[in-house]
């Protein structure tokens, strides 16, 4: 009996051990599709492509400098770069801490993964493909990789610079480790994954979507301008802990070569595209000395799939891929179903850098006549009638319209006598104040609590919510609240124009109020458009030409930046440079730097620029720099009931908004459990 | 029935939590004081990352790569960490004086003066490090209608040839390291006063651009702070000046002693 079970557990055993052996049993698994598949055709290739673009570092509307990439929550464009400010965002970016999908640094190494695995094995299968689609497969490859590794360097400095694809599991980890490279060495990769990429890439997207050559030279453009003037313009540099090595900035002994080299390569980048020709300012409806007109063609710009301006989109449809920038950016009037609004207040240090505005001898606006009392307008809109219509299609003032409604923003209703003209309003106690320690909102003024002056009758009413109103009765018998449908109502609700501004850039003109949701909005982001390539091109060339080199392709610098601004400033409505030598030297610089600000606001641009001007910290805003703390300023409306008139007032925004950023913090810092659990990993020097 | 079902069952969920975290609790005090090498008097700082900074990197843990351990200097010049594990420790300090740890363009280490220790029980330590700027406050802060004047004489705590000698070969060397860029009374209602606790609506900075605080050297420079402080308040008053050459990335200041002012 029991030699019997013996026999059988035998025969078993060998049955087993036959199977384990048996090398046609190793095949790959049928259901999993995997590279020699994806590799075998186009519709293999746009799998693998999707994948990769799906983890693309693009700063769109699922991007904010706040929470970074890969989430479109409170997607408020301007709010970090001083353009605009909102209710939840709005101080200077710092870190990555809010980051719910974690820090750059962890993310990229997924897609390098992805690119790095192309480059390697899609040779193998080269003969599948015709050589243009071959070799445009190769370019996407190292424009991925460009685009990781300048996304990293722009936060971090010097990088682990891995181009080849790490053989995991394979090789045990602590083999694979790859140390921080120096950031020249970073930016040095970053300018030959790109050139490859263009060298590589397709003349046209054979997919809406992919890169092209002329993408490419964009986004090179772009990036050489960074790198060219971190190595200009940083200040802060350091060896890493462990490797020695210098993994931010630059050594002084290269870092003006290196700045030269850097210009002349964005420089060429931009001018390539410049005279391909391909490309062009959207100016469908614009028409010369009709500021409606060219009003409406900004607005257009940014809706038309067909736009000759736009180089590189990203593009949305509902309910695949879809944002929500509507909902987070709609006036409040005009609010949808998941409550948010206002999330972009344009400041009025934004608004002053336009032109057609009345200003003071400093650059502030004018709202105060020789007397130094309010200057009164029959119509809100009056004080912006003559603006730059480029401002009109950034910013939607008070009684302006928008999708058909007038935006109805008013902070407050003045009832005092307007005989010999209204005095400014921030008064406590009679001391006129305003300076940083003066009445933060107007509900703690003279003219709203009755004092001072006013004692006994007060002047000022105001709304402290979008549902708790002062009513004042009007001379005719009417009814009016204190604050308007979209505010301002000071600090206590802030999704109002709480700047006495609202954005109107992006924002969908034509979708119904009903649809204005999260995850509802479809417009295309336009990540590289023309007018940012004629100003990368000025930028370089007044750099290079400040530095005293030659032109790089023979062409005229001190042309190529007086076209490019001439263009844009036509295009814009904008008053025209004066002549060449508005644009010679340092204060041209300044010239273009400014028209930047104005041209590309709101685009998730001018952040990065205030960051490689390495001005953010030390610029002076309105008495403070950001590295003591900064505060920015609003415009607020007033109606005055007894002269049926409305007056502005100037000054720093209620809510103070305080913006600090300290120098080193131009350069992120490394996740701690990254620097932790490597022993060549370091964290950014004296940090 | 079930109770011993529910028993089985915790006992298996609990298990888990089975082995105690039995490593000694940090016990370690390590304390000190910075102080000018020349007078030996301590080197007032702010309180934070501007103000001197305490590094340890404990060197007898070797299972990975020696992490920072980062603290910050009382605004006296004093530092103390009581929650120190017991071992071998490399401490450095970096502020608004001489890098004790300096280093060349290549990243060679020229001159290293931090200190190296075991850290059991209280063990103290004394920094001498070489100010850049020293503070003292002339006569008593008077107070007219909510503004505080206050007196203070800034001199070099460094001399510029010993400044050059020491700096200088850490590469790129300007003369303007040792311009004078900034002179501020901060105004803070907590007795904390400093770059990282002040109110801006009554502190005052005097920018000094280029080298032309170079004739104030040695003199008194008066400064009345900002705004109107409302009567019956209590603020402190510090004042604080730096150089335009930045320790560990930072431009920290150098600081005199918090001073408290009544304002009738």
């Amino acid at each position: 009996m029991k030699s019997k079970y013996y026999f059988l557990y035998i025969i078993l055993g060998l049955c087993f051990a036959n199977i384990s052996c048996k090398k046609y049993l190793d095949v790959p698994p049928v259901n999993i599709v995997n590279e020699g598949d994806l590799f075998s055709n186009s519709k293999g290739m746009q799998l693998y492509l999707s994948r990769m673009y799906s983890q693309m570092p693009f700063e769109d509307f699922k991007y904010s400098p706040a929470r970074q990439f890969f989430d479109d929550w409170l997607v408020t464009p301007g709010t970090n770069e001083g353009s605009s400010l909102g209710r939840d965002a709005g101080e200077a970016m710092t870190s990555e801490g809010w980051a719910r999908n974690g820090a750059y640094w962890v993310r990229a190494f997924n897609l390098l993964r992805d690119a790095n695995n192309l480059l390697e094995k899609l040779p193998s299968y080269k003969a599948n493909f015709s050589d243009e689609e071959y070799n445009h497969y190769i370019g996407e490859a190292y424009f991925t990789r460009a685009m990781v590794f300048y996304a990293l360097a722009k936060r971090y400095g010097g990088i682990p610079l891995v181009t080849s694809l790490l053989q995991y599991p394979e090789k045990d980890a602590a083999q694979l480790e790859v140390p921080r490279a120096t950031e020249e060495e970073t930016w040095d990769q970053v300018l030959a994954d790109y050139d490859m990429a263009i060298a590589n890439l397709n003349e046209a997207s054979p997919v809406k979507g992919y890169a092209n050559k002329y993408v490419a030279l964009g986004f090179k453009s772009e990036a050489m301008l960074f790198a060219g003037s971190v190595a200009k313009y940083n200040r802060i540099t350091g060896f890493g802990q462990k490797t020695g090595v210098r993994v931010i900035g630059f050594d002084p002994a290269t870092a003006t070569a290196a700045s030269k080299k850097y210009f002349s390569e964005a420089y060429k980048a931009a001018n390539t595209i410049i005279k391909s020709g391909k490309y062009s300012l959207y100016k469908k409806k614009w028409s010369a000395g009709d500021k409606e007109a060219q009003y409406q063609n900004m607005v257009d710009m940014f809706f038309d799939a067909s736009s000759p301006e736009n180089i590189y989109t990203k593009d949305y449809k509902w309910p695949d891929l879809a944002h929500g920038y509507d909902s987070y950016n709609i006036p409040r009037q005009l609010m949808g179903g998941n409550g948010y609004s206002a999330g972009n207040c344009p400041t009025l240090d934004f608004v002053e850098l336009f032109d057609g505005i009345a200003k003071n001898p400093d650059g502030t606006i004018k709202v105060l006549d020789n007397n130094g009392k309010y200057l009164l307008f029959d119509k809100p809109t009056d004080i912006f009638a003559d603006a730059e219509p480029r401002l009109r299609a950034n910013v939607i003032f008070a009684g302006d319209v928008f999708k058909g409604a007038v935006m109805d923003v008013r902070r407050g209703i003045y009832t005092g006598s307007v005989a010999g003209g209204i005095a400014p309003l921030r008064v406590v106690n009679g001391a006129t104040n305003y300076t940083i320690g003066g009445p933060q909102t107007y509900n703690q003024t003279d003219a709203y609590t009755a004092t001072g002056a006013f004692a006994g009758h007060k002047s000022l009413f105001l709304s402290q919510n979008g549902t708790t109103h002062e009513v004042v009765t009007l001379p005719d018998g009417t009814k009016m609240n204190g604050g308007g449908l979209n505010g301002p109502f000071g600090t206590s609700d802030l999704t109002a124009a709480f700047t006495g501004f609202m954005v109107r850039k992006w924002l969908d003109p034509n979708l119904p109020q009903e649809l204005v949701l999260e995850g509802r909005s479809e417009q295309s982001f336009i990540l590289m458009r023309y007018a940012e390539i004629l100003l990368n091109a000025a930028e370089a060339a007044s750099e290079l030409a400040l530095a005293g080199a030659a032109s790089p392709d023979g062409d005229d610098l001190q042309q190529v930046m007086y076209d490019a601004i001439t263009n844009i400033r036509e295009r814009a409505g904008a008053d025209p440079l004066t002549g060449m030598s508005e644009l010679a030297g340092e204060q041209g610089l300044q010239v273009i730097r400014r028209e930047r600000r104005k041209e590309l606001g709101f685009e998730n641009k001018i952040l990065w620029d205030i960051r490689r001007w390495r001005t953010q910290h030390s610029d002076m805003l309105n008495g403070f720099t950001q590295s003591d703390g900064a505060y920015y300023r609003g415009l607020y409306p007033f109606y005055s009931s007894v002269a049926d008139k409305w007056f502005f007032d100037a000054g720093f925004e209620e809510a103070r908004k305080r913006f600090r950023i300290t120098e080193q913090e131009y350069y992120f810092m490394i996740p701690g459990d990254e620097v932790t659990k490597s022993p060549v990993i370091d964290q950014q020097p004296g940090r | 029935m079930k109770t011993i079902l529910y028993n089985i069952i915790s006992l298996i969920i609990l298990s888990g939590c089975a082995k105690i975290d039995n490593y000694a609790e940090p016990g370690e005090t390590l304390k000190g004081t910075v102080v000018d090498a020349a007078t030996g008097d301590p080197v007032l700082t702010d309180q934070g990352s501007e103000g001197t900074r305490i590094r340890m990197r404990e060197l007898s843990w070797t299972a990975s790569a020696p992490e920072n351990l980062d603290f910050f200097c009382m605004k006296e010049g004093i530092f103390q960490n009581t929650k120190v594990f017991k071992g071998h420790y490399n401490v450095r300090v970096d502020g608004a004086f001489i890098p004790i740890v300096r280093v060349d363009t290549n990243g060679d280490t020229l001159v290293d003066e931090s200190k190296t220790l075991d850290i059991s029980g209280v063990t103290e330590l004394e920094f001498k490090v070489q100010p850049f700027l020293k503070l003292e406050w002339q006569g008593t802060p008077t107070v007219e209608n909510g503004k505080v004047t206050a007196t203070v004489v800034v001199t070099r705590g460094v001399s510029p040839e010993d400044f050059k000698t020491k700096i200088e070969p850490m590469g790129n060397y300007s003369d303007d390291f040792l311009n004078v860029t900034d002179v501020r009374l901060f105004v803070s209602q907590v007795p904390y006063v400093g770059y990282r606790e002040w109110d801006n609506r009554y502190t005052t900075i005097i920018e000094y651009p280029g080298d032309s605080f170079e004739a104030h050297l040695g003199e008194p420079i008066t400064i009345t702070t900002q705004g109107t402080i409302p009567s019956g308040r209590t603020v402190f008053i510090r004042a604080a000046a730096r150089i335009n050459y930045a320790t560990e990335n930072i431009k920290r200041h150098n600081y005199n002693e918090a001073l408290r002012v009544d304002i009738p």
